[in-house]
């Protein structure tokens, strides 16, 4: 067997590790360790002199294991890997030490850090003597994509892939395309018309030839993976067909929080008090006016319905402030002499145009009443004969610090957004995860904002969380960008640190099917054993630790491995010593 | 108890004077940066957010804008050009229409055709009793010392009579209108009890208030508390001999100068044209933001005590000089200026700040020192 020769490299990152790590102390001790054949310290191993550094070291002295002592192996893992792959060498015999975000940069006291920087080093010592080398292995793509969802989003998306050739499926359960944008009367802050903008899309998805589009349909099961998904649907309820596609784009989108939870605002119990949703109905037709046929002479408009209150959501809603202020300009204008109220907690108008649709509002004779969203919510009740309006609404204003009661005809309550009661259905169907709101989670909040932890599902819209039409379009189109470039590809990269299942071990409990969350593993019904499904598999380890048998070794993070790991960790004061491979 | 907000409100006090309502964004600066706010008595912001609101009641029962001098420290701190100050002066002129139970403060603020017309009335009246009626004949005989015989062609017991019956006038309007801000900045205000005591034990203070105008001194530009002292202690001395103790001061006999009559008649001309001079030059060239707007009424009120002050100036130069006719039309021309003034702008007008800025500052002493009453519902 070929002796084993480990390269060590302790990164200063500047300051950040050197000021609390004596990395000088740690390569020398490390040096004097069985195997290590060289121990290196260097301002940033990361930069270009850094990995140049490891490569000449490889090819002059033949090492064929690394360790890099630096920061998380999510910042550089990848980069160093890369490297080990330009000298020649497997990059799976690389292990990373985190020095930085586990030591350095959360201890005081330097003598310690330093101690404890050894141990975390030791143990990658430990850990990289049993690496053996992987290689990673590639899918093809099947160029066409299924899209979820025939709301702006969806259809945006769609679009966007059939401009550029690729075929695409666009299911909507719902009888026309559209989605929540077909129910908007104008736009904010430009005050256009939402119709004829969502108009123009629907013509150009209905002409496009690359879309085929299923409405009245739903999904009834998904399966695959990235670059081989297949899916059954049932158009209008009917016969079942068959779908084949490499990637999917979930825009979902979302739907609108029910005021009747709320016990101060009695919707659904007086009878000129809407949602914003159905004011907008109202707007639509053009018509502002009480059950009674009047047209209201107060208007109160209700900001936060469900949203930002520890009861109903925690989270802003986001286009209701918005769509507040563009109610209150349509009203000012169909009612010249109303007196129109914005009850608000605080009125959110970022973005292009927004303040200055604020800004407008308020020169136009709108009065803007604030309520404490941590005190007691606004009440609305009955008004007396003698009170000149139909309902009266008290609450403490916050700006003045007083109670005031506001009269009312007519009662808007701008309702905030909510999950779909069909999201987690979804979320199975598609293997991604989601929050406690039930949005679906992105596979990085900064820095992966469209992608999800499984390969080739997307999520674009509002089924993400509560967002505007731009930005809901913004969302489909790097999706689809994404979408495209693996198309172009042609193939992609799979994860190589799966789990695999040891058929002789495996006693057919089950276990790890119940406990994977990536649905990856089945269950061979005549062998009776578990069969992982190597594309679908991330590697998260779940159903290696969960086996009670064993027979479930993780890639990468064999049991040796990480037992050895261990033993390097605890073994500080025992003489340095390293078992043969 | 909840107060009902009201839309019309800013239509209303818009009337007194043109402001930014709609800018403010309740950032507190200007609370923060005014030296005569306090606790319990927190301004500019909260009176802005009143009006804002058409919060009628509170603005009535608030005395914050009294106690505001407008050095316009908060419109210049003013991130949004509010003019918090401005705002504050409105709410002034706004609040003496509502002490004034006549009705005739609103038409003055709010109309100019009002205003001129009743002054113009008055002066012509003046003219009318003074010229026509008078039965006196110009009297060409001069004193011994060589000046014209004033009291002998308008007789003094006559003039004293209306002086005092113009006094009466003003000062019952006047005491009627601070009875009734009185009454719904203390009085109505529950939360707090006021006891006879403290009545009197701050009753000092009023007066302390009125001769120094020490509260305008925090102000952080002092010049301005300077011309406005003299202006106000000039006017006071002016009022007080030509009204109350006339036949003292304007008698045959021309005094010499150092006597009381000509050294305090000559100190409160002097401290009415330095006033007016300092208001005037200021609001032409509106010189900082105390006098970059000037409302209607602040004009009248320069232009009209000026050609009181000028006339006066002038009945004394000619009268001494024995110039009979020169005399006797700068006289008539005097009393058709300084009537209608007197009338309009003291219990209706600018002129009422001089009662009811003092007063606010009792008034406030008195809730300071009240015992707090607690309301019966607390949140």
């Amino acid at each position: 067997m070929e002796e084993v020769k480990i390269g060590v490299y302790v990164c200063w990152c500047g300051t950040n590790i050197a000021k609390m790590v004596d990395v000088e102390e740690v390569a020398k001790e490390i040096g004097k360790y069985p195997n290590v054949v060289i121990a290196r310290d260097y301002k940033y191993m990361c930069s270009d002199p850094g990995q140049e550094l490891i490569i000449n070291d490889i090819k002059k002295l033949g090492l064929n294991r690394v360790v890099v002592s630096a920061c998380s192996p999510r910042i550089h893992e990848l980069t160093f890997r890369k490297a080990l792959e330009k000298a020649g060498l497997n990059p799976y015999l690389f292990e990373m030490a985190n020095i930085r975000e586990q030591d350095s940069w959360v201890h005081t006291d330097r003598v310690e850090a330093t101690r404890k920087a050894k141990d975390l080093v030791r143990a990658a010592l430990h850990k990289v003597l049993f690496h053996e080398p992987l290689s990673e292995r590639t899918v093809e793509i099947n160029p066409a994509t299924l899209v979820i969802g025939g709301g702006i989003a969806g259809m945006s998306a769609a679009l966007e892939i059939a401009g550029a050739g690729k075929k695409v499926y666009l299911v909507e359960k719902m009888e026309s395309l559209g989605g929540m944008m077909a129910r908007l009367d104008l736009t904010f802050p430009g005050l256009e018309s939402a119709r004829d903008n969502l108009q123009l899309t629907v013509a150009r998805v209905m002409k496009d030839p690359n879309i085929e589009v299923y409405t009245n349909t739903v999904i009834r099961d998904i399966f695959g993976y990235v670059g081989n998904f297949e899916c059954i649907i049932s158009p209008n309820f009917k016969e079942d067909i068959s779908l084949q596609f490499g990637n999917v784009v979930v825009a979902t989108g979302l739907k609108t929080f029910d005021p009747s939870v709320i016990p101060e605002y009695k919707y659904g119990q007086l009878p000129d008090i809407y949602t914003s949703h159905e004011f907008e109905g109202m707007l639509t037709s053009g018509r502002i006016v009480r059950k009674d046929g009047r047209p209201p002479e107060n208007v109160a408009i209700i900001h936060c319905v469900g949203s930002r209150n520890r009861n109903y959501h925690e989270y802003c809603s986001r286009v209701c402030c918005m769509t507040a202020l563009k109610y209150a300009n349509q009203l000012r204008s169909a009612l010249p002499e109303a007196n129109i109220f914005e009850i608000y907690a605080d009125m959110r108008a970022m973005g292009k145009g927004c303040e200055e649709l604020y800004s407008l509002s308020s020169r136009r004779k709108i009065m803007f009443l604030m309520f404490d969203q941590q005190g007691p919510l606004p009440v609305i009740r009955k008004a007396g004969s003698r009170d000149k309006c139909d309902y009266l609404i008290t609450l403490q204003e916050k700006l003045s610090g007083q109670d005031i009661e506001v009269p009312a005809d007519m009662v808007i309550l701008m309702v905030g957004t909510e999950a779909r009661e069909d999201a987690k259905e979804v979320a199975h169907q598609v293997g991604i995860s989601m929050c406690g709101n039930a949005f679906f989670i992105e596979k990085h909040p900064k820095l992966d904002p469209v992608a999800t932890t499984t390969n080739g599902v997307y999520i674009v819209g509002s089924c993400q969380g509560p967002k505007d039409i731009p930005d809901s379009i913004s969302q489909a189109r790097a999706a689809a960008a994404r979408i495209l470039g693996t198309i172009a590809q042609g193939s992609v990269t799979v994860e190589v640190t799966t789990a695999n299942v040891n058929e002789e071990l495996c006693c057919g409990c089950q276990t790890c099917i119940k406990v994977c969350p990536y649905t990856a593993i089945s269950f061979k019904e005549e062998e009776k054993v578990s069969f992982v499904n190597e594309i679908l598999c991330k590697g998260c380890g779940t159903c290696g630790s969960a086996c009670p048998t064993g027979a479930i070794t993780c890639r990468h993070f064999t049991d040796r491995q990480l037992i050895n790991q261990i033993e390097g960790l605890m073994r500080m004061d025992v003489e340095p010593e390293l078992k043969e491979v | 108890m909840s107060q009902r907000v009201d839309q019309s409100l800013v239509r209303e006090v818009e009337k007194f004077g043109k402001g930014s309502w709609n800018e403010c964004f309740h950032c507190g600066n200007c609370t923060a940066i005014c030296p005569l706010t306090e606790e319990g008595f927190l301004f500019p912001r909260k009176s802005y957010r009143a009006m804002q609101m058409g919060l009628k009641q509170t603005l009535a029962s608030g005395l914050e804008p009294w106690l505001c001098y407008y050095c316009g420290d908060c419109s210049t701190s003013c991130p949004r050009d509010a003019n918090p100050g401005e705002t504050m002066m409105i709410l002034r002129r706004y609040l003496t229409s509502v002490y004034d139970w006549t009705g005739l403060s609103k038409k003055f603020y709010t109309s100019h055709w009002w205003e001129f017309i009743f002054v113009l009335i008055l002066a012509v009246i003046m003219v009318i009793l003074f010229g026509f009626i008078n039965p006196n004949p110009v009297d060409y005989t001069l004193t011994a010392e060589g000046s014209v015989r004033i009291n002998a062609m308008f007789p003094i017991k006559w003039v004293e009579l209306g002086d005092w019956a113009m006094a009466i006038l003003v000062a019952s309007l006047l005491i009627s209108n601070i009875l009734r801000m009185w009454y719904k900045t203390v009085i109505q205000d529950k939360s707090v009890k006021v006891s006879l005591f403290s009545y009197i034990r701050e009753f000092y203070l009023l007066v302390v208030h009125f001769i120094t105008q020490k509260r305008f001194s925090k102000c952080e530009d002092k010049n301005y508390w300077l011309s406005h002292w003299f202006l106000m202690t000039g006017y006071s001395i002016m009022f007080a001999v030509i009204v109350v103790w006339l036949p003292w001061f304007q008698t045959e006999k021309v005094y010499l100068w150092y006597e009381p009559q000509r050294l305090l008649g000559y100190y409160a001309t002097f401290g009415l044209l330095f006033g007016l001079i300092v208001a005037g030059v200021g609001r032409i060239r509106k010189k900082g933001v105390k006098f970059r707007f000037s409302h209607i009424s602040d004009w009248l009120f320069i232009v009209m005590l000026f050609l009181t002050t000028v006339t006066g100036i002038l009945v004394h130069i000619f009268r001494i000089n024995g110039m009979v006719e020169a005399t006797y039309i700068s006289y008539i021309v005097h009393m058709a200026v300084l009537v209608p003034m007197v009338i309009v702008e003291v219990p209706f007008s600018k002129w009422s700040h001089l009662a009811y800025r003092p007063f606010a500052v009792y008034f406030a002493n008195l809730k300071k020192s009240g015992q707090p009453v607690k309301a019966s519902v607390q949140s």
